[in-house]
């Protein structure tokens, strides 16, 4: 094969994207059916079709049983769906496994560890030997604000650094893909509101591929790239929104932002005619 | 300096001993029944028990079978207990039978046993073993069904397997649950070693203790009743402090969250 001339080469890389956007989760067709009682049967998904890219940060957004917390664990792999797929970088899932790292609303953390052996648990298991594992883990304590808690056991801390912990415990093994369920829906407002922002910076800096389960308008709005709007009864996508904001975003800045403003209301007004086609909340 | 609160509660079980042995002493000497010895003579009896070499000799006999039945009965009753609570087919099957072995006293199963095994230290030890497993078992088993789903997937996105998760998060995550069966369990290991030295005598603390009943050494009776529940005390107060060692995570004192969000 001929070499090109480095100047060509040039030209060639001038065209091109930065990074090509290319589909890192596929879910085709997939339906989820729970057995409610020995003859009722329940259709917690229908048959959905969604398309994540590599590197955005995407919200799932729907009334509470709308089962978009379950698309989040057939994502997992924690959950296998009754019928259709999904895919990660174009392999079928079958299992979990450490290329999806989830970040659950009851923070599951391992109450018998301390937050240093919380979040370095998972490299730990991936073999990364103790000293660099407790490097790399103290480096991520710092960064979700944590600095000095290393040694406190779960028990002793508030229900926003439980989060914060589990969130580094999540980044610690390096997941391609953040799966995050409802994360701070267990939160008060004020501690949620500085999740939000943290996570933010966090995720601004290396941009992982985020999938965000969520039932509040305005968090789907200010974290997301794209918001997926589900209804209820069945399960079904109803609107796939694109969230054109600039990044880095600030909150105060966003706040006043008319283009934000009109998302939020355009959303909640969709959140109330697809709340119709379901029973009243 | 201890504050008065805590001086209260260390000066307490010591009212409540020297409460008791007063009230026993009266009504002893108010009684004057030649079956019930005064505490004084009662206490007086101990010292000859524990100088006794043979008399030793019986009660580390009675210790060593208690401790290898509580072990081994420990051993396999925490993953028994463990697989039964996260799996339902292991649940299905052996439950029945538990349910079936639980309300039996131990004891009553020991003259069939002894037809088998004679009447030496395994039956008793055998003995012990089922008195312990059970609520071992039990607890064991709750606090495996209680581990949140939610840890379990966490680790499994870390690429625990199966087995992996059972170790390494099922046990810790049950770990003062299964301790509160090991508690039960070790009182009930006591309890089922002096009733098997009732059945089967030969050797033991049981054995000195029915012995003296026979021979009308009430005071001996009544010693060897006060050593038994002093070992009770002892034995319980080393696993309550291993115990609170090994879940201090777990402990109510912690349970104070720190106001920083």
């Amino acid at each position: 094969m001929k070499v090109l001339p480095s100047r060509s080469n040039e030209w060639v890389r001038s065209v091109t994207p930065q990074k090509p956007a290319s589909a890192i989760i596929e879910i085709d067709r997939v339906s989820q059916v729970f057995q409610t009682s020995a003859r009722k049967e329940h259709l917690a998904l229908s048959e959905i079709s969604l398309t994540i890219e590599e590197g955005a940060f995407v919200s799932i957004l729907g009334p509470s049983g709308c089962g978009k917390s379950t698309l989040l664990y057939i994502v997992g792999g924690f959950v296998n769906p009754t019928s259709g797929a999904a895919k990660i970088k174009g392999q079928a899932i079958t299992g979990p496994g450490p290329d999806r790292g989830p970040v659950f609303q009851e923070f599951a953390l391992f109450p018998w560890k301390t937050v240093l052996g919380n979040v370095m648990y998972g490299p730990r298991q991936q073999g990364v030997r103790a000293a660099e594992a407790e490097a790399q883990s103290r480096a991520l304590i710092e960064m979700v604000g944590l600095k000095g808690y290393e040694n406190f056991y779960p028990k002793e801390l508030s229900g926003g650094m439980k989060q914060r912990v589990a969130l580094a415990r999540t980044l610690a093994y390096h997941p391609e893909v953040l799966l995050m369920d409802e994360p701070f829906g267990a939160l008060d407002a004020h501690t949620r509101t500085r999740l939000q922002n943290d996570l933010l910076n966090i995720w601004e800096r290396d941009r992982k591929t985020v999938l965000f389960v969520t039932h509040s308008v305005d968090e789907a709005v200010f974290l997301s790239d794209k918001v997926v709007m589900m209804s209820k009864s069945p399960g079904r996508i109803r609107h796939v929104i694109d969230i054109d904001l600039p990044r880095p975003r600030r909150r105060n800045e966003l706040l006043l932002d008319p283009r934000y403003q009109k998302y939020v209301v355009d959303i909640e007004r969709m959140f109330d005619e697809s709340d119709e086609f379901g029973s009243p909340s | 300096m201890m504050s008065p609160a805590a001086l209260t509660r260390r000066i307490a079980p010591v009212l409540a001993c020297v409460g008791l042995l007063a009230v026993w002493q009266v009504a002893s000497l108010a009684l004057k029944n030649d079956s019930f010895p005064t505490a004084i003579e009662a206490i007086r009896a101990i010292p000859d028990i524990l100088g006794d070499k043979e008399a030793l000799i019986n009660i580390l006999a009675s210790l060593r079978r208690m401790a290898i039945g509580f072990g081994v009965a420990v051993i396999f009753s925490i993953p028994l207990g463990l697989l039964m609570g996260r799996s339902r087919a292991v649940a299905a099957f052996f439950n029945p039978l538990l349910m079936i072995i639980y309300p039996v006293p131990k004891a009553a199963l020991m003259p069939i046993i002894m037809l088998w095994l004679g009447v030496g230290d395994i039956t008793k030890t055998l003995v012990i073993f089922l008195g312990v497993s059970l609520p071992v078992i039990y607890h064991s088993f709750e606090g495996a069904k209680a581990v949140e789903e939610k840890m379990l997937w966490s680790g499994a996105a870390m690429g625990l397997s199966p087995l992996q998760r059972l170790v390494r998060i099922v046990l810790p995550a049950a770990l003062p649950e299964i301790l509160t069966g090991c508690r039960t369990g070790l009182v009930l290991a006591l309890i089922t070693m002096i009733t098997s030295e009732m059945i089967a005598r030969q050797s033991g603390a049981g054995n000195i203790l029915f012995n003296a009943l026979d021979m009308g050494q009430y005071d001996t009776v009544f010693a060897m009743i006060i050593i038994v529940g002093a070992m009770g005390i002892c034995l319980d107060a080393l696993f309550e402090r291993v115990r609170a060692r090994l879940v201090r995570w777990s402990e109510p004192q912690f349970d104070i969250p720190l106001s920083f969000s």
